[in-house]
C-alpha cells in the first residue's frame, strides 16, 4: 500500500521530524517499508497560462499553433496536440527550461513550427488520469502561478509491504497509519471532518435486508441531486499518488474514502437500486462488473441484490455493470457495509478477482466503521458539490455487533516478558496513545481494545505487550542471558551418525553429496524403464507436474547422475532423504530416512563399483554403527542387477545394493558402469551392537602360515570364512584372503584361494611339531567341506 | 696361545680392512666370534692348559675376545654409516611438486553451513532434535495456532495428501512433539526439510529448509531471545553483530519480530548482499504463544517461551555467495563439487 505523507499530515502534525526518521520509525514500531519515493521533483517550472490564440498548423491537422500567455511579458508560441485547446482555458504550462518527468523543455520545431514549452496533460504530470488533453484548470487562478502553489504535487509516497499489514485491519487507510504516527511521536491525531447523518433521521427508511450471518453490517443512505461529475484536484491528485486512477467524482469519492478510512464503500446508481437484500448465493450467478468482465459465482459467495432481488454486486469483491454509477447518474445510494472476512477472501478467490476492497474485507474490518465511512463521504461531496440533497435517513442493519473486549493484565507482567522495567504510567501512556482505554484496579490494568484493534488482531495480554515495547522501540530491550541448570545435553543419536555418515562419506569415501525432491518422477522413471508405486500423492500436482512422494531414492539419484552424465566420467552421489513408501495403521505416512548412493564410472569395472559400495556399507555399520552386516544374493528389487545384487542384513535387513541392472544402466549413460546402494538409516542404527571385546595379546612369537585351498566356482569365499571362524584351536588366530587364482587349463571349473593364517600361542614357544598339528587339523576341516589344499 | 691370538687378530684386521658392507662384518664376526669362530675354539684349548695356568691364560683369551669384540663393532657402525650415506645420496629425487591424489567428495552446503549453526547451539546447551516430514494437519497447523480458516491451510499454499496429512509448510510443525518429549526447561533446535506450493524462481523454492529453535522456561523474555540470537549470529558470521527486531505476525508467537542483522559482509555501509539497505532480514522470530504452550500440556501462567526460524537455505546462500536458491535442490555437481567438507 502507498502512504501519501501529505495526506497523513492533514491528520497529524509531525513537523520538526526528518522523512528518514518518520519512515525508519514506522518501519520498526510498525510495518516494513518497502521503498519511499520522493516525488514532484522532477517537475520544474511549470505555471499556469492562458491560451490568447489558436490557429490551425498549417502541417498538420492535428496540431495546433497557440499564442499563451504564461505571465511572461510577451505571449509564448507553443505548438500543441491537444484536442481541447480554446481560447480563454488556462491550463498548466511547463516553460522552456523547465522539465516534466524525464522530459526537459526546450525550444523545438514542431512540423517545422517554432514551440517555445509545453502545454501539460494531466497524466503527463501524474496528477490525473486523464489523457484526453491538457489540463482545465479554473479560470479564477492567476496566470504565471507555479504549480506547487496550487497543487501540493510535491510529496513523499512511502510504499508498505502489503503483508506486514495483514494482522492491522487498521492500517488500511491513511486515518489508521496517521493514528500509528500520532501514537509513536506521540502528537495528537486530528479528528475527522464528518458530515452528522443523524439529521436525516426523519427522512424515510432504506429497505435494506441482510439475509445472510456472513453480512455483519449493511448502512446505507441515499443522496439525490449530484449535479458535479468531476473530483477536486486535490482529490484526483491523492488517488493517482496512492497507485488508483481517477474516474468520476462519485467513483472517487468511494475510492478517497478507502483509502483515507480503509473502509470499502460502493455507490449504487439509485435510479437502478432502489433498496438491498444481501443474501448467500443458493445457485450459481453470473455477474457483468463494471469492467464489463463476467463471473460465475458459486453457491455460498454473499451477493448483494436490489429489493427485486436481481443480483448487483459482488459483496466485497466488485460492482455489477448494470446498477453502477453512469455519466448521467445524479442519485446515488452508498453501500457501507462490512463482511466475514472469510467468506469474502473464497470468494475471491474462486473467481480470481482480488480488488482493493477484497484485500481489505479480507483483513477483518472494523464493523464500527461503516456509520464514520458515511459520514465522511457526505462531508466531503457536500464541499465539492453544494447542492446535493440526502434523500433517506441512514438505514443501518448491524445483526452481528461488535462486542467490546477488554484484557486484564499489570505492569508486572507486561516487564517481565519484555525483560525491561518500565513505568506503570509509562506502559499507560503508550496504550492510551494506541486508542486503548486503561483502568486501573489495584495492581491490576484493565485494558479496553478499540474497535479497530480488535477484531482479530489484540485480544490477549501477549498482544498488550507487543503495543507496549513496539512503542517503547525493540531497539530499546538490551540484551539479557538467562539463568539456567547447568545440564549434559542429550545428543540425538540419530541426528549425530546421520552426520557421521556423510562425513565419512564424503571425507573418505570422496563421494558428493546432493539434495533432491520429495517427488516421484514418472516421466523419468518410464524413460529409463522402472515402476515406482507412490503410497502417497499430492492432492494437487506440484508447480512442477509432480503428484506422488517417492518410495526410493535410487531413481531420484539415478536422475541426478543422468543430469549430469556429459558432464563428468565419474559420478559418486550421495543423499540421506526420506522416502515415503508405506501407510500405518491409522492411514499416516511411514517415514523412513535412507541413505542412497550412487557410483557410475566410465573406467572402473562395476565389480570394483560394488565392491566399494560394500566397502562403505561395511565402513558405516562396523565403525559409525557397531552392527555387522551380512550380505545375501540377490537383491529382491527389479532395478538391480538380477545376481550381481544383494540384500543387507544387520539383523533384520537394512537395504540392498547391487550393480545397477544393464537394461536401465543403458538407458541412462551405455558409457558407465553403475552400481547402487540404498540402506534404511534408523533400521542400521537401531539394529543390535556388536558387543566389543578386546583380546589379550600374547608375548609369544606368532606363527604365519600361508594355504592354497582350491574349492568349487560355485562354492562362495564365506564358506571358507566360516570353517576358520568355526575353528576352535587353542591360539589366538588372524587370518586374512592373500590371493584368488583362476586358470581354466590347470585348475578348470576350480578356483584357488591363497589364505594367510597367522596363529600366535598364548603360553608358550611354538614347536615344529605344534604347528604340524594344528595345519593338518586346520587343513581336515576345509577336506570335510571339499576344499583341498593344492600342492 | 700369545702368538695364536696375535695370528687371529692380524687375520681379522686385514679380514676388516677388505669388508665392504654390513653382510661381511656380519660374517666376519661369525668366522672369528661365532659358535665355533676361531677365538672361540682357542677357549676350547683351555681344558689342556695345566691349573696354574689356566686363569692367566683365560684372561689372555678375555682380551682377545674383547678386542676382537671392539675391532668388528667400530667396522659395523662405520660400515653402517657409509651404507646410511650411500642411500641417502643414491636415493630417487622425488618431485613434490607432483599432484597428490585429492579428495573428490564433498558436502552439500546446506550440511555444512547447518552443521555448524547445531554446532554453536549445542555448545550453548541446546538439544538437536530431527522431524517428519510428512506431518498432520493438527502438528502443522492446530498445535502451533494456526486458525481454522488461516489462507496459510489452503491447497495453493500448502501441499495437501491424499491421506490427509500435509508435507510440512514449515518446522514449527515439530514445536508439539518436542515441547511434549522434554522436561522443562526446554532449549532445543530442530533442522527440516519444508515445502510450500510456490513457483519456483531464482528466490523462491517449493522444497527448503529452514532452522528452528524453542526456550522455554520460567523467566523467558524477548531480552533473552535477542542475547541468544546476537550470540548466535556471531559465532556463525565470526563477527560480533548487531541485530534489530521489527514488528512481524505469524500466529504462533505473540508478540512476534522480524529480526535483521546489521549486513556482516559490508558491516551496515551498504553491499549487493543487503540490496544497499545495510540490513539483512533474516529470522522471524517471538514469544511462543500462550496457545501453543497450553497444546503442549505447559502452564502458559508459568512458563513462557521464546521461539526463532532461521532460513537453512538463506543462511547457506549467505554464506557462500549463492544467488540462486535452485541451485541447492538441482543436483548440479559442478556446483556442488566445489563445496568441501567445512566452511
Amino acid at each position: 500500500m502507498i502512504i501519501s505523507l501529505n495526506w497523513i499530515k492533514e491528520f497529524v502534525n509531525l513537523d520538526g521530524i526528518e522523512i528518514d526518521e518518520i519512515v525508519k520509525r514506522f518501519g520498526l514500531s510498525t510495518a516494513e517499508v518497502e521503498s519511499v519515493n520522493y516525488v514532484g521533483n522532477d517537475i520544474e517550472k511549470v505555471v499556469v497560462a492562458k491560451i490568447l490564440k489558436v490557429e490551425n498548423h498549417p502541417n498538420s491537422n492535428h496540431l495546433h499553433i497557440l499564442q499563451v500567455d504564461d505571465g511572461s511579458e510577451q505571449p509564448v508560441q507553443v505548438v500543441c496536440g491537444a484536442p481541447n485547446v480554446r481560447v480563454g482555458l488556462k491550463t498548466f504550462f511547463a516553460q522552456v527550461g523547465g522539465r516534466v518527468k524525464q522530459l526537459k523543455i526546450k525550444p523545438a520545431k514542431l512540423a517545422g513550427v517554432e514551440s517555445n514549452g509545453m502545454c501539460c496533460g494531466g497524466n503527463e504530470l501524474g496528477i490525473e488520469a486523464d489523457t484526453s488533453g491538457i489540463v482545465e484548470l479554473d479560470d479564477s487562478l492567476k496566470v504565471g502561478e507555479s504549480i506547487f502553489n496550487i497543487l501540493p504535487i510535491k510529496d513523499v509516497l512511502i510504499e508498505v509491504d502489503n503483508k506486514s499489514l495483514t494482522n492491522r485491519p487498521d492500517l488500511w487507510g491513511h486515518y489508521g497509519i496517521a493514528r500509528e504516527f500520532a501514537a509513536i511521536f506521540n502528537r495528537p491525531l486530528k479528528p475527522l471532518n464528518l458530515d452528522d447523518p443523524s439529521a436525516y433521521s426523519k427522512l424515510k427508511k432504506l429497505n435494506i435486508k441482510v439475509e445472510t450471518k456472513n453480512c455483519f453490517r449493511y448502512s446505507s443512505i441515499t443522496v439525490a441531486n449530484v449535479n458535479k461529475k468531476v473530483s477536486s484536484a486535490i482529490m484526483k491528485l491523492r488517488l493517482n499518488y496512492c497507485g488508483m486512477r481517477d474516474i468520476n467524482l462519485l467513483a472517487d469519492l468511494t475510492n478517497y474514502i478507502m483509502l483515507e478510512l480503509g473502509q470499502p464503500m460502493h455507490a449504487f446508481d439509485n435510479a437502478v437500486v432502489k433498496g438491498i437484500t444481501v443474501i448467500e448465493a443458493d445457485k450459481p450467478i453470473v455477474m457483468e462488473t463494471l469492467e464489463h468482465e463476467k463471473h460465475t459465482i458459486e453457491p455460498g459467495a454473499i451477493v448483494i441484490c436490489d429489493d427485486n432481488r436481481e443480483p448487483v454486486a459482488i459483496a466485497g469483491v466488485k460492482g455489477g455493470l448494470k446498477s453502477g454509477i453512469s455519466a448521467n447518474t445524479n442519485s446515488l445510494l452508498i453501500e457501507s457495509a462490512c463482511f466475514d472476512s472469510m467468506a469474502i477472501r473464497k470468494t475471491s478467490r474462486k473467481i480470481g478477482l482480488i480488488t482493493d476492497a477484497s484485500t481489505r474485507y479480507e483483513k477483518s474490518l472494523d464493523p464500527e466503521l461503516t456509520i464514520t465511512a458515511i459520514a465522511r463521504l457526505l462531508y466531503l461531496l457536500k464541499e465539492i458539490d453544494g447542492g446535493v440533497k440526502v434523500s433517506s435517513s441512514l438505514t443501518d442493519v448491524y445483526n452481528f455487533k461488535y462486542s467490546i473486549h477488554t484484557i486484564k493484565t499489570d505492569a508486572d507482567f507486561i516487564c517481565r516478558r519484555g525483560g525491561v522495567n518500565l513505568k506503570e504510567t509509562e506502559i499507560v501512556n503508550i496504550l492510551t496513545r494506541l486508542g486503548f482505554k486503561v483502568e486501573k484496579q489495584g495492581k491490576n490494568l484493565l485494558v479496553t481494545v478499540p474497535s479497530w484493534r480488535g477484531t482479530k488482531d489484540v485480544s490477549i495480554r501477549e498482544d498488550l505487550v507487543e503495543e507496549v515495547f513496539r512503542m517503547y522501540g525493540y531497539d530499546n530491550i538490551k540484551s539479557s542471558t538467562m539463568c539456567m541448570p547447568l545440564k549434559p545435553v542429550d545428543k540425538l543419536s540419530t541426528h549425530e551418525i546421520e552426520y557421521e555418515i556423510k562425513h565419512a562419506l564424503a571425507s573418505i569415501f570422496n563421494l558428493n553429496e546432493v539434495h533432491s525432491y520429495v517427488w516421484n518422477y514418472l516421466d523419468f522413471n518410464k524413460q529409463i524403464g522402472i515402476e515406482q508405486n507412490s503410497m502417497l500423492h499430492l492432492m494437487e500436482a506440484s508447480k512442477s507436474g509432480q503428484t506422488g512422494l517417492r518410495v526410493s531414492l535410487v531413481p531420484t539419484l539415478l536422475k541426478i547422475a543422468d543430469e549430469n552424465k556429459n558432464k563428468f566420467e565419474d559420478i559418486s552421489i550421495f543423499e540421506i532423504g526420506r522416502v515415503f513408501d508405506a501407510l500405518d495403521e491409522n492411514n499416516l505416512a511411514v517415514e523412513r530416512k535412507k541413505l542412497g548412493i550412487v557410483l557410475a564410472s566410465e573406467s572402473e569395472k562395476d565389480e570394483k563399483l560394488y565392491f566399494k559400495l560394500k566397502q562403505i556399507a561395511e565402513y558405516i555399520s562396523n565403525n559409525l554403527v557397531g552392527a555387522n552386516l551380512e550380505f545375501k544374493t540377490p537383491a529382491e528389487n527389479k532395478i538391480y542387477h538380477p545376481t550381481n545384487s544383494c540384500q543387507i542384513f544387520a539383523n533384520k535387513q537394512v537395504g540392498e545394493m547391487g550393480i545397477l541392472h544393464p537394461a536401465i544402466a543403458k538407458k541412462i549413460d551405455a558409457r558407465k558402469q553403475f552400481a547402487v546402494l540404498e540402506l534404511d538409516v534408523n533400521e542400521l542404527i537401531s539394529s543390535p551392537k556388536q558387543t566389543f571385546k578386546y583380546l589379550p595379546t600374547s608375548k609369544y612369537q606368532p606363527v604365519s602360515l600361508d594355504f592354497n585351498f582350491v574349492a568349487d566356482k560355485s562354492t562362495p569365499y564365506s564358506t571358507l570364512e566360516n570353517i576358520i571362524n568355526n575353528f576352535k584351536c587353542n591360539y589366538i588366530l588372524e587370518h586374512s584372503l592373500k590371493d584368488i587364482y583362476i586358470n581354466e587349463q590347470t585348475l578348470k571349473d576350480k578356483i584357488s584361494y591363497t589364505i594367510n593364517v597367522t596363529i600366535t600361542p598364548k603360553d608358550k614357544t611354538l614347536s615344529s611339531n605344534d604347528i604340524e598339528k594344528f595345519s593338518k587339523r586346520f587343513i581336515d576341516a576345509f577336506a570335510s567341506q571339499n576344499i583341498i589344499l593344492r600342492n | 696361545m700369545q702368538q695364536k691370538i696375535d695370528e687371529i687378530l692380524a687375520y681379522l684386521n686385514n679380514k676388516l680392512t677388505a669388508a665392504k658392507s654390513s653382510a661381511d662384518c656380519q660374517a666376519i664376526r661369525v668366522e672369528i666370534l661365532g659358535k665355533s669362530g676361531k677365538i672361540t675354539e682357542l677357549f676350547r684349548l683351555i681344558k689342556d692348559v695345566p691349573n696354574e695356568q689356566k686363569s692367566a691364560v683365560g684372561q689372555l683369551l678375555n682380551g682377545a675376545k674383547q678386542q676382537a669384540e671392539s675391532l668388528i663393532s667400530a667396522k659395523e657402525v662405520a660400515v653402517a654409516n657409509e651404507e646410511l650415506n650411500q642411500q641417502i645420496f643414491s636415493a630417487k629425487k622425488i618431485d613434490i611438486t607432483l599432484p597428490a591424489p585429492k579428495c573428490t567428495g564433498s558436502l552439500h552446503p546446506r550440511t555444512i553451513v547447518q552443521r555448524e549453526i547445531e554446532e554453536v547451539f549445542t555448545s550453548m546447551g541446546f538439544v538437536v532434535e530431527d522431524g517428519n516430514e510428512v506431518e498432520t494437519e493438527y502438528n502443522n497447523f492446530t498445535a502451533v495456532n494456526v486458525p481454522e480458516n488461516h489462507p496459510a491451510r489452503d491447497m495453493q499454499d500448502t501441499f495437501w495428501l491424499d491421506n490427509g496429512q500435509v508435507l510440512k509448510t514449515h518446522t514449527s510443525a515439530s514445536q508439539n512433539r518436542i515441547l511434549k518429549k522434554y522436561p522443562l526447561p526446554i532449549r532445543a533446535i530442530f533442522p527440516g526439510r519444508c515445502f510450500r506450493n510456490e513457483d519456483v524462481d531464482a528466490g523462491h523454492e517449493n522444497t527448503f529448509f529452514q532452522l528452528e529453535g524453542i526456550i522455554v522456561d520460567k523467566e523467558v523474555s524477548v531480552g533473552n531471545l535477542i542475547y541468544f540470537m546476537k550470540e548466535m549470529l556471531s559465532k556463525i558470521f565470526k563477527k560480533e553483530v548487531e541485530i534489530r527486531l521489527r514488528p512481524g505476525f505469524f500466529p504462533f508467537t505473540e508478540p512476534s519480530f522480524e529480526m535483521d542483522v546489521r549486513c556482516p559482509f559490508c558491516d551496515g555501509k551498504g553491499c549487493p548482499t543487503c540490496k544497499n539497505g545495510g540490513w539483512i532480514e533474516l529470522c522471524p522470530c517471538g514469544m511462543i504463544h500462550p496457545q501453543v504452550l497450553k497444546n503442549a500440556g505447559i502452564n502458559p501462567e508459568e512458563y513462557s517461551g521464546c521461539a526463532f526460524g532461521l532460513g537453512l537455505d538463506r543462511m547457506t546462500m549467505l554464506t557462500f555467495g549463492i544467488n540462486d536458491i535452485r541451485e541447492l535442490n538441482s543436483g548440479n555437481l559442478k556446483l556442488l563439487k566445489q563445496f568441501g567438507i567445512k566452511n
